[in-house]
């Protein structure tokens, strides 16, 4: 397992040296190593509880950590976070947004507040666009918007932004079999423009397909680490079933 | 970038029907309010001068009669209403805004709006300081409980936060936001309230404009203290429901709780006679005297003149020892008046202290008192009137007892001055209070006010860094 230098060879754009998260008497993560580089999508799958929120968490400065360190780009998240926060975008399970706000006035407020208020009203449409939302949804009120349309706004946020590193938390949970295509084409379509990619997840299909390396967590320490290009679905699910029982 | 935070929060909260409707209403009812506080004060203004200038022309055309008639006669005294008075009307329905100085007495104020008001009445009055004090910070509340933990259950937090934003740039955008928001409402009625007060100031006023400066700064404070509260409880709290329950809660404390504990409180510290007890306490120790104060010696007195002026006889006298002796009386009475009046005075003064006090726990308090004091409503300033107004009265007897001591010859019942006397008597020329005095009166409330603000944006900015993504 790397921890300076990712599979790609890369220097990485995401990195966790020794980090550790405990809640009290509960260690959540345990010494977690993980390099992330650009253009990779790296799943981390694992039942509920298994540390996979934690640690977006820990890269997204949310928790401190309890021991080891969170980097992205290099720099430490618990130093960093302003500087660590403009190089992030970040996808939850669900999108949530203002329902006050159209989904272009949505966009411009989460694209300023990401650094990139210059975008014109017309270039964030054609991103809305872009991340798959139909043009006569643009305007119209976010309050009137399924699940899936709202994981596109996500998605256009982070375009708009153009980070170079996407942490996503669930984001096909819950969406339809089409949407959630859709979806994994546009984290493609990312990862092919250089973005490293960090999906927590429970669908092990959508991992097989949309990651690059698969690493399963469990009792918050990562047990095992999978390129998919080398095994195929039926491998992983077989894999995955065997590091769950005891 | 926080200038996109306070234009998405503007945005967000015009667009929502709740606040439109909500502000509609505060709005329209301190318009209301303004409006209908004006017209009263320019009336009442109107009337008292009115009043006045009759009381005047009586007092002129009285007739021919002995001064000390004339001094029984009296003359009528009325409290101006001053320019502010519109805004906050403060004790003025409760102390009366009229009284008769008359010779031997100092008498109550008469003239107490709220003994003429019906019971409906008494319920239906809303000033626009009650807006101001209550409606307002209760709508701060309604839109600012969910700034960080409505955000945390929509789960717009986490996303806000990942942008890159820190969490007191964003709180510092949703207050901004906010206060843009309320200024829609507020801006409009301070707008309203400056011109009521430039073009028809309804009564007279030291400094009207820096004393309207000045409240609308104390409103100001008070608002934001509202506003950092709610911020902070909003961050603190794990929801948006418990944020809203715990800032009615202080709401209903702030507005409804402390200010009865206040009342009963000081009343209970500090306690104050009924107005009979008062009334009898004045009349026993008129008839007696009171302490080292004693009733005049009318033998002494005389004895004194008779040896002042070298006579045996008082028919000698080149004085009417009447006269003298009338205005030792009014002498003697002034220091039964002065020990009774100042004693209550000094208890409403230190009731006022334990309200002003109480602020610590409900900034309420001293907003109100801050608003009455510069709105020329308050205990103090009817004090100061009272006094002036007092003060008068005494000059008047002892103009009148003077001229009888003068003009007349002891026992010489048929002296009758005219209106050459009547008309050398100035009338009443009341100067209020200037804005230091009332500022120099309310050290305490400015103190107490001024550490709610530092403290509430503190605890604001401590609660906000520490508010957990969730």
């Amino acid at each position: 397992m790397q921890t300076t230098e990712s599979r790609a060879g890369h220097t990485p754009l995401l990195e966790a040296r020794g980090l550790s998260k405990d809640y009290g008497d509960t260690r959540a993560l345990d010494s977690l190593d993980l390099a992330i580089a650009p253009g990779e999508v790296y799943c981390l799958l694992g039942p509920n509880g298994a540390g996979k929120t934690t640690t977006i968490n820990l890269f997204l400065g949310f928790v401190v950590p309890s021991g080891g360190q969170a980097l992205v780009s290099g720099l430490d998240v618990s130093t960093h976070d302003r500087e660590t926060k403009q190089q992030l975008a970040y996808i939850p399970e669900q999108v949530m947004l203002y329902r006050n706000l159209s989904g272009l006035e949505n966009l411009e407020y989460f694209a300023a507040l990401g650094g990139r208020g210059s975008l014109g009203r017309e270039r964030l449409a054609d991103i809305l666009v872009k991340a798959g939302l139909e043009r006569d949804a643009v305007g119209r009120r976010v309050s009137d918007y399924s699940k899936g349309m709202r994981q596109k706004v996500g998605i256009a946020i982070a375009m708009a932004k153009e980070a170079a590193v996407l942490l996503l938390d669930e984001p096909t949970s819950g969406l339809d079999p089409k949407a959630s295509n859709e979806f994994s084409a546009l984290v493609e379509r990312l990862r092919e423009r250089g973005v490293a990619v960090l999906m927590a997840t429970h669908d092990l299909f959508r991992a097989k397909d949309t990651g690059t390396r698969v690493g399963i967590m469990r009792y918050g320490r990562l047990v095992t680490e999978l390129s998919t290009d080398e095994i195929g679905h039926a491998d992983l699910e077989r894999i995955y079933l065997e590091h769950m029982h005891d | 970038m926080i200038r996109h935070i306070i234009r998405k929060e503007f945005t967000d909260i015009v667009r929502d029907g709740r606040f439109r409707w909500c502000s509609i209403l505060v709005g329209a009812l301190l318009l209301v309010a303004l409006g209908h506080g004006w017209v009263q004060a320019r009336n009442a203004q109107q009337e008292h001068a009115a009043a006045q200038a009759t009381a005047r022309d009586h007092w002129e055309t009285q007739g021919e009669k002995n001064p000390h008639s004339a001094a029984h006669y009296g003359i009528y005294a009325f409290k101006p209403r001053l320019a502010l008075s519109f805004v906050d009307e403060g004790v003025d329905p409760y102390t009366g805004t009229s009284v008769w100085l008359e010779a031997h007495r100092q008498n109550d104020f008469l003239l107490r709006p709220a003994q003429d008001a019906t019971a409906a009445q008494r319920i239906g009055v809303l000033t626009a300081a009650q807006v101001l004090q209550h409606l307002v910070p209760l709508l701060i509340i309604l839109l600012t409980f969910g700034a960080f933990a409505g955000e945390r259950e929509r789960g717009t937090l986490r996303q806000l936060l990942a942008s890159g934003i820190g969490r007191r740039e964003l709180a510092a955008g949703k207050a901004l936001g906010v206060s843009g928001a309320l200024a829609l409402m507020l801006v409009p009625a301070a707008l309203v309230g400056a011109a009521a007060l430039v073009v028809g100031s309804p009564g007279p006023a030291a400094s009207p404009l820096a004393r309207g400066v000045v409240l609308a700064g104390v409103y100001l404070a008070y608002f934001t203290v509202f506003l950092a509260l709610s911020l902070a409880v909003s961050a603190w709290a794990r929801s948006a429901r418990t944020a809203l329950v715990i800032l009615l809660g202080v709401w209903v404390v702030n507005g409804l709780v402390a200010p009865r504990v206040a009342v009963d409180l000081s009343k209970w510290l500090h306690p104050t006679p009924s107005a009979i007890e008062f009334a009898r306490t004045i009349e026993r120790e008129m008839a007696s005297g009171a302490g080292d104060i004693s009733p005049p010696d009318r033998d002494a007195s005389t004895e004194r003149l008779l040896a002042e002026y070298g006579v045996e006889q008082v028919e000698d006298l080149p004085i009417n020892a009447v006269g003298v002796y009338l205005q030792e009386s009014e002498e003697f009475g002034n220091r039964i008046f002065d020990r009774n009046y100042s004693a209550l005075w000094d208890t409403f003064e230190r009731q006022g202290v334990v309200h002003e006090t109480l602020a610590v726990a409900a900034p309420l308090l001293a907003v109100r008192t801050l608003s009455m004091g510069l709105a020329g409503t308050d205990v103090e300033q009817h004090r100061h009137f009272a006094t002036a107004a007092e003060t008068y009265r005494r000059d008047l007897m002892r103009r009148m007892n003077g001229d009888m001591a003068e003009n007349s010859r002891t026992g010489d019942f048929s002296y009758a001055a005219d209106a050459e006397l009547w008309e050398s008597v100035p009338p009443l020329q009341y100067a209020a209070p200037t804005l230091g005095w009332v500022l120099g009166n309310r050290i305490l409330s400015l103190l107490v006010l001024g550490t709610w603000l530092v403290g509430t944006v503190l605890v604001a900015a401590a609660r906000v860094r520490r508010a957990e993504v969730g």
